[in-house]
């Protein structure tokens, strides 16, 4: 063997590439050459070392929202008008010109409901917990849950702390099965807020944490499948969603309270 | 002893990722970006941190990410098979054309029939061991390759892909993929030596 194709094969090896038959024979041939175990070895580690310590650039967590704005205002209008028609006559019946005025209207009606819903106040629950939660969808669906990866508080905290106007509490509850994994930054209710991140079996929770602004009354709420508890404690709004079970999560809810009425 | 060529799990010319054809008919333009978030917008983060790595600055490499998901959603049509390679192309093809239009010294191309190494007995063992360099030296040093030696670096390290999927998206054949593999850990094994002086006692 040329030291070409042993070194071919020698990446190939590391990169988990060769079939099984050909990846025996070369485990075989490093066996007896000790030159090429240890350049093996050193090929091994590197790997490892940057797989360990180099930098993952994450995407800011911006970028999804602005992607998700900007191929919604795609056109996409030939497909838009059909999917309006196939709403207006279910029937399969094609829309009357007649009600063409009226799909406008419709449309009209819905944009106008949309603004709304955009400059309402801050202090609406429903409006917020529906922000929490289309945060926590839109962090999961771009597979990017927090920008601070951390189980460690005393990391979480004052990375959080560094970037808002306020100092969120932060405890790890891994001892109660709840680990914590990271944190991020977000905007809900106009302003900027933290989010906790906390792990149990295989369920993201998202904690999140703000200032109280007004007071609001503690609720629990379920929809799409996930869970949503809030709560206030020592000046602190947290909204908890995840796809747990509810006792679960409730479960966390009263240990966070617990713990930030602490010292 | 060993067959004469390494005998690879993958056909040695992977197929082109693009068809010439659109989605599924009668979607719906809902429907087509429901689609879209799921099975493209996930990766992202890879196309970001690949960007990233090439671009070597996030403002650029959000602003090319952004008119390459832009450029993916309009071409979600021609996706066939699976979507992390299939978008990693386009935002690979987004910064090579960067590159060559703001840093066109990154892109100086390397032959890469003489990317061959030997096997490396002439370092010692201990002058290599990686593991013990630390976060920032490794960072840089992978910042000072070439870009497409770079480029298959964090595809193969950081994102985990096989030969084949960085072979579409690099649109170079396998055994290129493989050349420049090679020589983008030997070379930054040098740099990191050269950046590390003390090790440069250690004997044969």
């Amino acid at each position: 063997m040329t030291n070409e194709e042993a070194n071919r094969l020698l990446h190939a090896h590391i990169d988990g590439e060769l079939d099984a038959a050909t990846a025996l024979e070369f485990e075989a041939y490093l066996a007896e050459d000790p030159t090429a175990r240890r350049a093996c070895q050193r090929l091994r580690q590197m790997s490892d070392a940057i797989r360990e310590k180099a930098d993952y650039h994450a995407a800011p967590a911006w970028l999804a929202a602005r992607v998700r704005a900007a191929t919604a205002a795609e056109p996409g209008s030939a497909g838009a008008l059909r999917s309006w028609r196939a709403w207006l006559a279910p029937a399969g019946v094609a829309v009357a010109d007649w009600l063409r005025p009226a799909a406008s209207f419709a449309a009209v009606a819905l944009v106008t409901w949309v603004v709304a819903l955009g400059t309402m106040r801050p202090g609406d629950e429903e409006h917020i917990a529906h922000e929490v939660l289309a945060s926590h969808v839109r962090s999961m669906l771009a597979n990017r849950s927090y920008d601070v990866a951390s189980s460690d508080q005393h990391t979480v905290k004052p990375w959080l702390s560094a970037r808002l106007a306020f100092s969120p509490p932060v405890t790890d509850l891994s001892t109660s099965g709840f680990e914590l994994v990271g944190g991020r930054l977000d905007y809900v209710g106009d302003q900027p807020v933290a989010v906790l991140v906390y792990k149990r079996r295989q369920h993201l929770i998202d904690v999140f944490v703000w200032p109280v602004v007004a007071p609001k009354p503690d609720q629990t709420l379920t929809h799409d499948g996930f869970n949503i508890e809030h709560f206030a404690k020592n000046g602190m709004d947290y909204w908890l969603v995840s796809d747990l079970g509810r006792d679960e999560l409730n479960g966390l809810a009263q240990l966070i309270a617990e713990y930030s009425a602490g010292p | 002893m060993l067959a004469a060529g390494p005998a690879l799990q993958q056909e040695t010319r992977p197929a082109p990722l693009q068809a010439h054809d659109s989605g599924p008919p009668d979607e719906t333009s809902n429907e087509r970006k429901r689609r879209f978030e799921r099975s493209v917008l996930p990766h992202l983060n890879a196309a970001y941190n690949l960007a990233r790595w090439l671009t070597r600055n996030d403002h650029d490499a959000q602003d090319i990410v952004q008119d390459a998901m832009l450029r993916a959603f309009r071409f979600f049509g021609s996706l066939r098979g699976e979507a992390k390679p299939w978008l990693l192309a386009i935002v690979r093809n987004a910064c090579f054309t960067w590159l060559q239009a703001n840093r066109p010294a990154d892109t100086v191309a390397f032959n890469d029939g003489l990317a061959e190494l030997l096997p490396s007995e002439d370092d010692g063992p201990e002058a290599l061991a990686v593991r013990n360099y630390d976060r920032r030296m490794l960072n840089a040093a992978i910042g000072t390759l070439p870009a497409q030696f770079r480029e298959v670096l964090i595809l193969r390290e950081l994102e985990d892909l096989s030969y084949k999927d960085i072979a579409r998206i690099a649109d170079v054949p396998i055994g290129t993929v493989m050349s420049r593999l090679s020589r983008a850990r030997r070379m930054l094994a040098e740099t990191l030596q050269a950046s590390h002086p003390s090790r440069m006692q250690v004997h044969k």
